[in-house]
């Protein structure tokens, strides 16, 4: 019966995959193939929307064998909200890519691409914890191979530290695999989640486990390998990495700790909020020293990642709504940031904060792009970044923790603070002028199109929220 | 029989101790040759390791790609560091010298490693009885899979999927290389004697085991990655004998050859979804022949791309000395 063995899951896995392959083989026709492909992939992963929204969580039996012995693919609100923000991020990104890479980068460019697309979905589809670990693995490699396209000293020495982290972080991740399975004697989510126990393997595989994605997903202190790499990709690039794929590790993490980890997690949980606190803090002022926008808006990254974890320790409903909310919303901004700067870059040739000289002006598109979106990871209302924060304030007072509360109001304050000091430098006139080249606009627009997503979500919050209950993600977080 | 356990015993430890060692004297030596060469020997004794833990499958891989094939892609990384520079290959010329910081992070560092081992070897010890695992799930539905062969059962049938992703991983690793460099100039050196008639005993013998390992591994250790690894073994002796791909290679063919594997995995699971199968789901009464084709399309994807791998970069598709490359080309590693 086609109904049993045709999936839209699959589909959302293959399309990619096959695009890679045949933007490999046919290089000079590389980018509108990518593109047709682009657009394919966010129509399959509309269906499967439309589908899970009328028929609730899908599992999907790869090989028709079904776990323990086969991988089985899961989609719930939460993956189905990853694979949304993916295809919208990505559709814009490819956008934009049409005219940001001369002919040169794109033959590599897209075939990278779309194997990181490939691994995105597969990623958030995967149900099995070793699947997860050779999703990780794609994940990674692209990652690193796409900020290394940039080329220069830069770059190759940022993307050779991403690839060791990243590297260090999966072999971390795959020695808490091997000790829940030799534990348990399945690699299936949902079947450890029935059969795990408090144990000391167990809490090595959470504490390596969780080390291993945090590495990945850079939260302070391990954040240290994210600016560099993400400050000197190509724009498109930081956009995807800092948008997309720090979220993919992070989101493995919300998995394991709602499902496998639950139970004895209050410490760490608390620990998990102390870091990302710092995070918050450390990030924003680093953001505010750095001298390049683009090293600014990868601090900013490292600030709002923080964020996410302060959801461990309230660990409520509200609170892991409010950190999906904040995750997708931050995705959105950031993305239309690194492509605003990606613009002010390629108009000026420089991204020095303090000589913009009057970009406000000239390439107005683009800077109310970089503006909507800051006012997102501000929290200003009526944006989706406020929506988030303000969920967030609400789960943290009713928990009765509201030293979180400051670190939040802080955190806000510090984005305020860095963003206006790029807004403020772009009216006014430099001491030296640049010869300015013109931005295409496709590129100004992809930049918008992103930050007017990311105001929108504040202003329809409803669906969002709706879609995150499908198949109750969230179900065993009551507090 | 209580010697004999001994006598194992005893070879466990020693293997163990001396695989500590070299890692240690890999990671220490002053001299990034000598390091290499302990890495080699290292990925050696870890084969035989694997042998000792039954896992002969591992061993093979472990032996041909651990050993083998990193420690020519690392000799081949070093000899283009020296060309770079006179006589470079000395550790502590090309790494800075610890300054006071990194002292004080290096003692924490190795205070969190103490305590990762300390974690790890708490929560080994008391670990559970080894759960059942799935070896009884893979055994009762051996039969439907095609093969024999536990390990391949597994590898192509039963989590194909992760062999599908995986082989992604291997393409990735080649596609990032070639969006790096350009193979500048090809190594055209002239092997010397020795290496040259040892070259043509080897590469058909070679070409003969990665056959075998194909074949066999669908009721035996074998299969297509180690199968993939031998040919990339002659690959890469190929290639220091002087060979070279030729002009008219490594264009498209080149590329259709890196994505064949890849390509032939999902044509098979396309068609086959056409006539009503779920996603990598192989009929019991094809399943063999399946994977055989699969295998035989991955074995030579992998071949290949392991060795572009030691080729560093995307050859130009003009190379100086194309006339004598292509004159090579007939006893290489191009499919027939």
């Amino acid at each position: 019966m086609l109904a049993q063995s045709f999936s839209w899951q699959v589909t959302v896995i293959i399309l990619p995959l096959v695009a890679a392959l045949l933007c490999f083989m046919l290089p000079k026709w590389g980018r509108w193939l990518g593109l047709v492909m682009a657009f394919a992939i966010t129509g399959s992963v509309i269906v499967l929307a439309y589908q899970v929204m009328n028929q609730g969580a899908l599992r999907y039996a790869v090989g028709g064998w079904g776990a323990p012995l086969g991988i089985d693919l899961y989609v719930d609100g939460l993956s189905l909200l990853m694979l949304m923000v993916v295809a919208l991020v990505g559709l814009v990104v490819s956008v934009y890519s049409m005219a940001y890479f001369k002919a040169g980068k794109a033959v590599h460019f897209w075939p990278l691409w779309m194997l990181l697309w490939t691994a995105m979905n597969a990623l958030f589809l995967s149900a099995d914890i070793f699947n997860l670990y050779v999703t990780l693995e794609l994940l990674g490699l692209a990652a690193v191979a796409l900020v290394a396209l940039a080329g220069g000293v830069d770059a190759l020495g940022a993307a050779m530290r991403y690839l060791l982290v990243s590297l260090l972080g999966s072999l971390c991740y795959l020695l808490g695999v091997a000790l829940l399975y030799h534990s348990f004697g399945t690699v299936d989510i949902a079947l450890l989640a029935e059969r795990v126990e408090s144990t000391p393997a167990v809490w090595a595989a959470m504490a390596l486990m969780t080390v291993g994605l945090l590495f990945k997903t850079a939260l302070f202190p391990l954040h240290f390998w994210l600016p560099p790499a993400h400050a000197s990709a190509p724009a498109p690039v930081s956009a995807l990495l800092s948008a997309l794929v720090v979220k993919a590790s992070f989101y493995i993490l919300l998995r394991l700790w709602l499902e496998v980890f639950s139970q004895d997690s209050t410490a760490a949980a608390q620990l998990l909020g102390v870091l990302g606190a710092a995070a918050v803090l450390w990030g924003g002022v680093q953001a505010l020293r750095q001298t390049r926008l683009k090293m600014l808006i990868a601090y900013s990254t490292v600030s709002q990642i923080g964020y996410l974890f302060l959801v461990f320790p309230l660990a409520s409903l509200m609170a892991w709504q409010a950190g999906l909310y904040l995750l997708l919303s931050h995705a959105l901004a950031k993305a239309a940031m690194f492509l605003a700067a990606g613009n002010i870059l390629c108009f000026g040739g420089h991204d020095r904060i303090a000589d913009l000289d009057r970009v406000a002006q000239r390439l107005p598109l683009s800077l109310t792009a970089f503006a909507l979106a800051g006012v997102s990871s501000m929290g200003l209302p009526f944006s989706g970044g406020f929506i988030g924060k303000w969920m967030l304030l609400d789960a943290a007072l009713q928990s009765g923790q509201w030293w979180w509360v400051a670190v939040i109001i802080v955190g806000g304050l510090l984005a305020a603070a860095y963003i206006f000091n790029v807004i403020g430098h772009s009216f006014t006139r430099a001491e030296i002028s640049h010869e300015a080249k013109p931005v295409p606009a496709i590129m100004e627009w992809s930049a918008l199109v992103l930050a007017l997503a990311a105001v929108l979500m504040g202003l329809f919050a409803s669906w969002p929220l709706a879609v995150m209950d499908i198949g109750a993600p969230f179900g065993g977080g009551g507090s | 029989m209580e010697t004999l356990t001994l006598l194992s015993w005893a070879f466990d430890v020693t293997l163990g101790l001396t695989l500590m060692w070299l890692a240690w004297r890999a990671l220490a030596s002053e001299d990034l040759f000598k390091g290499i060469v302990l890495f080699i020997a290292f990925g050696l004794l870890m084969a035989l390791a694997w042998v000792r833990l039954d896992a002969p499958d591992i061993a093979l891989a472990e032996a041909a790609i651990g050993a083998g094939l990193t420690g020519a892609l690392l000799l081949g990384a070093l000899a283009k560091l020296e060309a770079g520079a006179e006589s470079r290959s000395r550790r502590s010329e090309i790494l800075p010298r610890p300054a006071d910081k990194t002292k004080v992070f290096s003692g924490l560092l190795v205070f969190l490693l103490l305590a990762l081992v300390v974690m790890l070897v708490y929560a080994i010890v008391k670990l559970p009885p080894l759960a059942s695992g799935l070896s009884a799930q893979v055994a009762e539905n051996i039969t439907a899979s095609g093969v024999s062969n536990p390990v391949t059962a597994t590898l192509l049938n039963f989590r194909a999927y992760d062999t599908l992703l995986e082989m992604a991983v291997l393409l990735l690793a080649v596609l990032g290389i070639r969006s790096l460099a350009v193979v500048q100039e090809p190594r055209g050196r002239e092997p010397g004697a020795v290496l040259d008639m040892l070259s043509h005993l080897l590469v058909p013998l070679l070409i003969l085991v990665s056959g075998y390992l194909l074949w066999v591994g669908s009721y035996a250790a074998g299969g297509a990655f180690q199968a993939g690894a031998v040919l990339a073994a002659t690959g890469v002796l190929l290639l220091l004998t002087g060979w070279l791909p030729g002009a008219w290679f490594v264009g498209w063919p080149l590329r259709f050859l890196l994505i064949f594997g890849l390509a032939v995995f999902v044509a098979v699971t396309l068609v086959l979804q056409l006539f009503g199968a779920s996603f990598l789901e192989f009929p019991p009464s094809l399943a063999g022949s399946l994977i055989l084709l699969i295998e035989v399309a991955a074995a030579l994807s992998i071949g290949v791309t392991l060795t572009a791998l030691f080729l560093g970069g995307r050859p130009q598709p003009e190379p100086p000395s194309s006339g004598r490359a292509e004159k090579r080309n007939t006893s290489g590693t191009q499919p027939s």
